[in-house]
């Protein structure tokens, strides 16, 4: 992937640029939001890592053009900071990954943006497949190692929007909008129904590893390949 | 204290009860001039005299004392037997005369004492109930600024519209209550009190305090300025307020010093956390990244790997321990509720169940979920932060791998989470303090951590209304058994139709 990334800071950098070239991305840089922008402009960028603390302007105020100019956005936000987080998203925004980071997490988030983004090229996409899971879109059947689980309309509607961007954070507001239209319908509606997919597809529900909760901002939909 | 203001005698009152008398005069001397008429002078003195002794009781000793001699005069000159002429024939005459003009006189300024004295111990009673009824309300007072307000609270009353408070600070005087910009003295004694320009004048008296002046205060008066006999004891008011605000400034005093003397504290306990728990990992990091530098060939691998270990190990300790601090200051700070969402105690436990297998592989966990969902209004980040630090301190501090319950449910209106560990249980003389800030047990064993990761659990859990209470030992062998109580929002069912 061509990566951006928007830090200022020079030792976040120094860490960051190594290891994704290492892993066969190449890197561009840049410390400034405006600096950002017209990188962004000037060459196609399949991603951009973005720090919100920019000497010159507030990070998420920028999301939204650089959306427009690439095809990711990942936020590295701050632990605690979860009203920025989906504000961020809400903007635009793909995922975040929460500072200080492993770079295994970091590897992982972008491993799931690069399938969102290889699946957006492909139209006859229609179907997801982890180690546990298999779903298909078009048929809109649930394979859960192996077995058929059966789901209610609203339920498979919430999965599919899940799997479709399995890996990455999927908002609250997100997720009312793919199951009742409605970005402003109580949330207790969508606790009860994700409730109801961990009771089926979970192996224990009060411990879920499948579909896991991100407090204050969503749910994400954990991928093992 | 009743609220009701017994009202001072004033000058209409005065006016009213002299057209009172008049209209009495009147009529017992149109009375006395008819008993004369029929040749009843007995009855027509008696008329007279209870009609002065009336005048004397409602009037005072002035007026009944005037309202005798007019009636000696009238009754002599117009009335009696020798009408027009002024003066006796016979001594049989002169002595009922003399008698009646002496009675007269006498019960008039006798029945006028009386009401005079009624009326003085009135306006006393008033005045001082007044006073009494002004320091009640300066009672109240804690702040300065306050003085002015709960002070400002029983006028208008008594003829005083208003007063305000002029407070020395330093050379200035500033306005109690005001805009806390210093007023010239000369603007502070003659400002006219806001847009109120009902007042015709004012009164100023001295603050004194037990440290000297304080300043000043300025009635501004009802009506004419000169009332000076029915308004209230002023100068006793101003005595009331110069305590009170002499309190206030002691008081403000007194707890400047402790609140500095806590953030010392406070800033010491930070000074002594900060250069142990971020120097000691930063040390260790230092270390081994510096051998990992220095030896990268006569290390042996495996050695590298614990030296690689122990950098991650310790920056997660020093991310927890920032972590720590920002919670700690935004608990300081205030959370406000703006902040609330409506989040799943259940699913909450469970992402920080998915935490803590991560750390401990080994732990075993028994869960008692007695609900399937438990809502409350809380902050969710925060809310998992708590539990987990709670869990997190029950595995590390009860050093033991016998199971941890976690048990989840409903008391009434609350929901409670109780996490119980098989360890040695908390010392008595710790437990008062387990909740406090950078507390550390002083058992060897126990002192690991920052002391915060409890202060954060049960301030935030404060923060969404709940409380955090423990019992150690929660049997015979021990154990520690911390509870989290926090209320529940009453939900509708909502039933699922898909």
């Amino acid at each position: 992937m061509n990566i951006l990334i928007v830090d200022d800071e020079p030792s976040i950098i120094a860490a960051l640029r190594p290891v994704l070239q290492a892993q066969g991305h190449s890197v561009a840089t840049s410390a400034t939001a405006r600096e950002a922008l017209a990188q962004a402009g000037a060459s196609a960028f399949d991603l951009v890592l973005l720090d919100l603390g920019l000497p010159d302007a507030d990070g998420i105020e920028i999301i939204a053009k650089l959306k427009r100019l690439t095809s990711a956005v990942i936020v590295l936000s701050a632990r605690h900071q979860e009203s920025e987080k989906v504000r961020a998203l809400d903007e635009g925004a793909d995922d975040y990954v929460n500072k200080p980071f492993g770079i295994e997490e970091l590897m992982a988030r972008l491993r799931a943006a690069q399938r969102r983004l290889d699946q957006q090229h492909d139209d006859r996409h229609a179907s997801f497949a982890s180690k546990e899971l298999q779903v298909d879109f078009t048929r809109r059947s649930v394979i859960r190692l192996g077995e058929e689980v059966k789901l209610s309309p609203k339920e498979f509607e919430l999965l599919e929007v899940l799997c479709r961007n399995a890996g990455q954070v999927v908002t609250q507001r997100k997720l009312l909008i793919a199951g009742w239209n409605d970005p402003a319908a109580d949330g207790q509606y969508l606790r009860s129904y994700i409730a109801l997919l961990r009771q089926k597809l979970e192996y224990d529900s009060s411990e879920p590893e499948m579909i896991l909760t991100e407090p204050g901002v969503g749910y994400r939909l954990a991928v093992t390949f | 204290m009743s609220s009701e203001k017994p009202s001072i005698p004033s000058t209409g009152r005065g006016l009213r009860s002299s057209i009172v008398a008049a209209l009495i005069f009147a009529a017992v001397t149109a009375g006395t001039a008819g008993a004369q008429g029929i040749d009843r002078p007995i009855t027509a003195v008696l008329i007279y005299l209870t009609g002065v002794t009336v005048i004397g009781a409602l009037s005072g000793l002035r007026t009944g004392v005037a309202a005798a001699l007019a009636a000696s005069v009238i009754y002599n000159f117009f009335l009696s037997g020798t009408a027009f002429r002024f003066g006796v024939t016979s001594a049989d005459e002169l002595v009922p005369l003399l008698a009646f003009n002496l009675s007269a006189v006498l019960t008039g300024a006798l029945a006028g004492r009386l009401k005079d004295s009624e009326r003085a111990a009135r306006l006393a009673e008033a005045h001082s109930g007044f006073l009494l009824r002004v320091s009640d309300k300066l009672q109240q007072a804690i702040r300065t600024d306050e003085v002015a307000r709960f002070a400002r609270e029983a006028f208008p009353a008594e003829g005083v519209s208003d007063l305000e408070i002029f407070v020395a600070r330093g050379s200035q005087l500033y306005a109690l209550g005001g805009e806390g910009e210093p007023v010239p003295p000369l603007e502070a004694l003659m400002s006219s009190g806001g847009s109120d320009i009902s007042h015709r004048g004012f009164r100023v008296f001295e603050l004194k305090g037990s440290s000297g002046q304080l300043g000043m205060v300025k009635f501004l008066i009802q009506g004419k300025a000169d009332a000076g006999d029915n308004l209230p004891d002023l100068q006793g008011v101003a005595n009331l307020l110069s305590m009170a605000v002499d309190r206030c400034i002691l008081l403000e005093r007194l707890s400047e010093t402790r609140a500095l003397q806590r953030s010392e504290e406070l800033k010491s306990a930070i000074i002594s956390s900060v250069s142990h728990d971020l120097r000691t990992p930063l040390t260790a990091i230092e270390a081994a990244a510096s051998s990992l530098r220095s030896f990268p060939d006569s290390l042996p691998v495996e050695h590298k790997d614990t030296l690689l270990l122990t950098i991650e190990e310790q920056c997660r300790r020093l991310n927890q321990y920032t972590s720590n601090l920002l919670d700690m200051g935004r608990i300081q700070a205030g959370i406000s509720p703006s902040q609330f969402d409506d989040v799943d105690v259940l699913d909450i436990v469970g992402v920080v169940l998915g935490s803590i297998r991560l750390m401990f592989p080994e732990q075993r966990i028994e869960k008692r979920f007695a609900l399937t969902s438990a809502i409350v209004r809380a902050n969710p980040a925060m809310l998992e932060q708590a539990i987990f630090n709670i869990v997190e301190n029950a595995l590390l501090h009860g050093r033991s791998l016998e199971p941890l319950e976690i048990s989840i449910h409903a008391e009434g209106k609350y929901c409670t989470i109780a996490i119980t560990d098989q360890g040695p249980g908390i010392a008595k003389d710790d437990q008062p303090h387990v909740f406090d800030r950078f507390y550390r047990s002083e058992q060897p064993a126990n002192r690991r951590g920052s002391g915060l990761g409890l202060y954060i659990a049960d301030g935030f859990i404060r923060a969404f209304g709940g409380a955090m209470a423990l019992v150690s030992p929660v049997d015979d062998a021990g154990g520690t058994r911390m509870i989290i109580r926090l209320p529940l929002t009453q939900e509708p069912a909502i039933e699922l139709t898909a």
